[in-house]
């Protein structure tokens, strides 16, 4: 079995390469229509290794590492191998990532059908899964960062992936560029770590075996700039202006990569350095900080959202806050080794949510299927009866993100928000801040809370609504996008009662991953916590339906007498507004004074050296005046000027 | 008499330049001018003025070849034949009737088969004549007539840029004669001791007694006047042979002198007196291969230098059909492609003239 | 007693071989063009023979023969070429050739009158037989008269 499982290491990232490479050569020749079936076959087929390979992972208390002689790069003192490595916190991610990848190929069948690009998207999205599988497998960092800018690539491919759509190309330019930035961080945050590890190694055992040796300074920018480069990836408060504009993207692309794992590559980086970020408390606060501003930052603009996909997209970020104020929260001081139980917390909150997001995604998707690729919920309503499939489906995610108890949603965020609140009575030094940040998060739940409520209430509730662009009859998904709705349905409701309250998810993690000094047992449910947050919800599911279905005029009533906060809400606190007057606006006044400095001087310096060949050749021209003879004598004169010259040298 | 030869570095510059070249520059000069006096143009002096300086220019540069004891019939011959073709040359390309060009053609090559007599070259006299005047000249003649029926034409009397024309000819010839002056023209210092070295070796090969011997390189009995005299001849010809650059003959020569016996002396001196002959020609031959004594005169166009029988036309035949059979092959390949093209040239009929 | 020396022949071929050039290179008809080419073989190859006099090398006399060769052959074809160009434009000069020059160029041409043209050769011409002699018919008859 040992063995088997080093096979499926490399096994899981090649097939989705072969996939995508088939797809790629031979997809738009020969398998026009059927070039879902080598991007869903290795996606199961990447599925089905994975499990094995996490069967492998739980029955040996050793990682599984494959390749660490297969050298990659080794130029001078920078040196890289191809080798991967599972342990639990991998096999988590491997098995999440291929099995969501799975159903969301197999929807893409049925939602994409008929696209002109449709070999294109296959072949991207199995290019993804491979960079996304070989993120979570590579075993060092160089190989990381590849697979690092190797998903930031499929995304852009994907978001612009209607390309002839301008809102879609400058969507995709947006994700790239902002999310680039955050990847210098990355970048610099890894040349760090290799000026100070040992033997200049980028493996991440020597560089964590390492970390309580590096100068303190030098340890806290090293985990600064990774997390920058974890916060572009994952949307984090300054770099978060990308993940709304990337629904331009189809809606499968918006569940696979912009909602269950790419930008779950961040909350992984971390989660991966925690051994870092455990000795340095500042860090750590900045990561908790972040994540909880971001979190209520973008529930409180989802509030007011009329389009279904940003909705989800804002409640991505907000959950991807929750995610990094977890892992902001494992302190690591004395006897309170919170470390492991924070990351536990998040990965566990990154898993729950991959099922209920991905679901959410895909069901928004089949209603804009529906619905003639309309997706402003302030055209549609009503839809419980003409979409039962999808209603149902939406339900299950709506309610295991909205946190009703019992859901998966439910037990991931209770992780949570006990890991914030375990740091608050633990920390020695910001305990203050964790009090407001444990605060802030409890009420982003009741937001939460809220805005799922509201969502679902428009999409489903109320008085019938179809827009013109779906006809008189809208259709409900075809089998081919049903079933993954109903599977990930399944998931999104049982997989929190399966893993959290049995401990089993958190074992896995502690006992295969965590490194002992970091490893603590779990505490028990912390009841009070449930019960306070079963009311957040029901107070915020509750003034849902009351503003949505009993007292439709109510909302506009209180968004009248709230203007203000409406407003900056419903504008996303005009950060994008602020970033194109702050930085993108003076880029621009600098690129048009520089093309006017390379049209009129540049230009024209080149233009006056090319003007002097010209103007030689103006003057030299009456030499070729054809006739044989001065040829000739300008010859003989030369030969006479050339042994003139040597006679009298 | 370090100066042997070893002229030094030649002084730099414009004006010792014309010092040294002078007696070369001016017929050149001179016959810049007359050429391009002569020369066909629209507006040009009387045809005297030009014949006048051209006259003077190889009066003087017949005077600068012509030395003390040059008086020979063989030299006066050279002297009419070079003069009728280098005036014939001139009148050729000043003449503006083509015919007349052709006919001083013809002249000029006559009187180069003249020059080609006396430097033992009788066979390439006839062929010459037989080639140039007999077939080359009358061809020429007969398409100039086929052409110009009406006479002489507009641009006969004409010239191209015959300023510029002129003046790239003459710079190249200058230059060419400066570069012969240099190589070939002897300076008058060394040509007082090639004479001494040429009297004393003269001597030693007909030294019949001990005694003659004795008058030429001193008494080797009294060491004070041998050591005076022997090697002041001995280091005129180290000198003369380094200058040579075949240093290691000059130095074997140097050891041999000192122990060689009398009758080698003067065998020695036989060889020697034919080196130091052609070296008054040139000491440039020295450059060459034929260092006295070498034996690799064997094959059968070599003679011993400046030793050309007059009677070689058995050699040339020879020659040609043993050491340049390829190339006399190749040459009637070359003769019989020609003239294939000519006729597919000439043979093509436009449409005018049909 | 001496001969003439290496170097008089060398100055007579240099002589010969710039007048040649001299020739090529300002007279216009195509056949004396070729006559003065003709002539600076002439001048190589006095150089050639007195090389070969004074190096008692025949071989200098065998390079004078290819080159015979060689002027044979380019006679011929020259002759050939100059008759296909005078069979296009009626005339020998080569100016009349300029058309590979510079797109934009004026071709060269001929600016300054020539002076008077050289009267054609009057020459006798003998009176046809059993005609008439125009001009003639009445001092005859006043002489019969």
């Amino acid at each position: 079995m040992f063995d088997f499982g080093i096979t499926c290491l490399w096994l899981i990232p090649l097939l989705p390469l072969a996939a995508s490479v088939i797809i790629a050569l031979f997809g738009r020749r020969w398998l026009p229509d059927q070039c879902h079936l080598p991007c869903i076959a290795a996606a199961i087929g990447a599925c089905v290794f994975s499990v094995i390979a996490f069967s492998a992972v739980a029955s040996e208390p050793q990682p599984i590492a494959f390749g660490k002689d297969l050298a990659w790069i080794s130029a001078g003192d920078v040196k890289a191998n191809f080798s991967l490595r599972a342990d639990g916190l991998t096999a988590v991610m491997l098995v999440m990532v291929t099995f969501i990848g799975s159903l969301i190929a197999i929807y893409s069948a049925g939602y994409m059908h008929g696209d002109p690009g449709y070999p294109r998207f296959f072949a991207a999205v199995s290019l993804f899964l491979f960079f996304m599988v070989g993120l979570v497998l590579a075993n060092n960092f160089v190989l990381l960062y590849a697979c690092w800018e190797g998903v930031g690539l499929c995304s852009y491919l994907l978001i612009g992936f209607w390309f002839a759509k301008p809102s879609a190309a400058t969507a995709a330019r947006k994700a790239f560029l902002v999310t680039r930035l955050g990847d210098i961080g990355l970048l610099i945050g890894i040349m760090i770590l290799w000026t100070h590890s040992p033997g200049h190694s980028l493996e991440y055992d020597a560089v964590f075996a390492h970390a309580d040796k590096y100068p303190s300074g030098v340890l806290f920018w090293a985990c600064v700039c990774l997390f920058i480069g974890a916060a572009g990836k994952s949307a984090q408060f300054p770099l978060h202006v990308w993940l709304p504009d990337a629904m331009e993207g189809p809606s499968p692309v918006s569940a696979l990569i912009h909602a269950a794992t790419m930008v779950t590559a961040g909350v992984y980086l971390i989660a991966r350095c925690v051994p870092l970020f455990a000795l340095e408390p500042g860090a750590q606060l900045l990561v908790a900080g972040i994540g909880g501003f971001t979190a209520l930052l973008a529930a409180v603009i989802a509030v007011t959202q009329t389009d279904l996909k940003r909705v989800l997209a804002y409640s991505t970020l907000s959950q991807l806050g929750f995610m990094f104020l977890a892992l902001g929260s494992g302190i690591h001081f004395g006897e309170h080794k919170l470390a492991a139980l924070a990351v536990t917390a998040a990965i566990f909150h990154l898993f729950t949510h991959a099922f209920f997001k991905a679901l959410l995604f895909l069901s928004a998707g089949s209603v804009m299927h529906a619905m003639g690729n309309v997706i402003d919920m302030r055209q549609f309503g009503g839809l419980r009866k003409a979409l039962p499939i999808t209603h149902w489906t939406f339900l299950c995610g709506a309610a295991a993100l909205a946190g009703v108890p019992l859901l998966s949603g439910f037990w991931s965020k209770d992780e949570v928000l006990v890991s914030v609140y375990d740091a608050w009575k633990h920390s020695p030094h910001y305990g203050g801040t964790y009090c407001l940040l444990f605060f802030s998060a409890l009420f982003t739940a009741g937001l939460t809370a809220f805005y799922t409520a509201r969502a679902y209430f428009k999409t489903f509730w109320g008085e019938e609504k179809l827009p013109p662009e779906a006809g008189h009859h809208p259709h409900e998904a075809p089998p081919i996008m049903a079933w993954p709705l109903r599977i990930l349905a399944v998931g999104a409701v049982g997989v929190g009662v399966v893993l959290g309250p049995t401990h089993l998810f958190a074992k896995m993690l502690e006992t295969r991953w965590a490194p002992p000094h970091l490893a603590a047992h779990p505490p028990g449910p912390n009841v009070v916590l449930m019960v306070f947050s079963v009311i957040l919800a029901g107070v915020g599911i509750g003034l849902a339906y009351w503003m949505y279905v009993i007292q439709p005029s109510a909302a506009e009533h209180l968004a009248r007498r709230m203007a203000t906060i409406y407003e900056f809400s419903s504008k996303k606190f005009y950060f994008d507004e602020l970033y194109d007057w702050t930085i993108v606006k003076p880029i621009t006044i600098l690129a048009h004074v520089c093309r006017i400095v390379d049209t009129y001087l540049i230009d024209g310096l080149v233009d006056l050296v090319g003007m002097g060949p010209a103007i030689v050749g103006y003057l030299v021209r009456p030499v070729q005046n054809g006739l044989v003879q001065f040829y000739a004598i300008l010859m003989a004169l030369g030969l006479a000027g050339f042994l003139l010259s040597v006679l009298l040298r | 008499m370090v100066g042997l030869f070893a002229d030094g570095e030649p002084e730099r510059g414009v004006l010792p330049f014309l010092k040294e070249n002078g007696l070369v520059l001016l017929p050149c000069v001179l016959g810049f001018a007359a050429i391009y006096l002569l020369l066909p143009q629209a507006r040009r002096l009387k045809p005297a003025w030009g014949g006048g300086l051209a006259a003077l220019a190889l009066v003087l540069g017949a005077a600068t070849l012509v030395r003390a004891g040059m008086s020979s019939v063989e030299t006066m011959l050279f002297l009419a034949f070079a003069g009728i073709a280098i005036g014939a040359g001139v009148m050729m390309i000043t003449q503006s009737n083509p015919v007349h060009a052709a006919l001083s053609f013809a002249l000029v090559v006559l009187s180069t088969c003249g020059l080609f007599l006396l430097q033992a070259a009788p066979f390439l006299m006839a062929a010459t004549i037989i080639v140039y005047a007999g077939a080359i000249v009358v061809t020429f003649l007969f398409v100039i007539m086929l052409a110009q029926q009406e006479g002489v034409s507009n641009a006969d009397q004409r010239s191209r840029e015959p300023f510029l024309a002129s003046l790239a000819g003459f710079v190249l010839l200058a230059s060419l004669l400066c570069i012969l002056q240099r190589s070939y023209l002897v300076p008058d210092e060394n040509k007082d001791a090639l004479d001494r070295i040429t009297a004393d070796l003269d001597k030693l090969t007909k030294a019949q007694t001990d005694a003659d011997v004795i008058a030429v390189l001193g008494d080797p009995q009294k060491p004070v006047e041998f050591g005076k005299r022997t090697p002041a001849l001995v280091k005129d010809l180290i000198a003369l042979f380094s200058e040579a650059s075949i240093r290691t003959e000059s130095n074997k020569l140097a050891a041999a002198w000192n122990t060689m016996k009398r009758d080698d002396v003067k065998k020695t001196s036989a060889i020697l007196l034919n080196a130091v002959q052609i070296s008054r020609h040139s000491h440039g031959a020295l450059r060459l291969d034929n260092v006295p004594g070498k034996e690799n005169y064997k094959t059968p166009g070599h003679f011993a230098p400046g030793k050309l029988p007059a009677g070689n036309v058995a050699a040339i035949g020879k020659t040609l059909f043993t050491d340049y059979l390829i190339p006399v092959e190749l040459a009637a390949t070359l003769l019989l492609v020609a003239t294939i093209g000519a006729i597919v040239i000439a043979g093509r009929r436009s449409e005018e003239l049909r | 007693m001496s001969p003439a020396t290496l170097e008089s022949y060398l100055v007579v071929g240099a002589v010969l071989f710039a007048l040649g050039m001299v020739g090529f290179l300002t007279r216009r008809n195509m056949i004396i063009m070729f006559l003065s080419a003709e002539m600076m073989l002439q001048g190589v190859a006095v150089n050639l023979v007195a090389f070969a006099r004074f190096r008692g090398d025949l071989g200098g006399q065998v390079l004078v023969l290819f080159i015979l060769t060689v002027a044979a052959c380019e006679a011929a074809l020259a002759l050939a070429f100059i008759l296909m160009l005078y069979k296009r434009r009626k005339s020998l000069d080569i100016s009349v050739w300029q058309e590979l020059r510079e797109p934009d160029q004026d071709p060269v041409q001929d600016e300054e009158p020539l002076p008077d043209a050289p009267k054609p050769e009057d020459f006798q011409h003998l009176t046809p037989a059993g005609v008439q002699p125009p001009g003639k018919e009445e001092t005859q008859e006043g002489s019969h008269a």
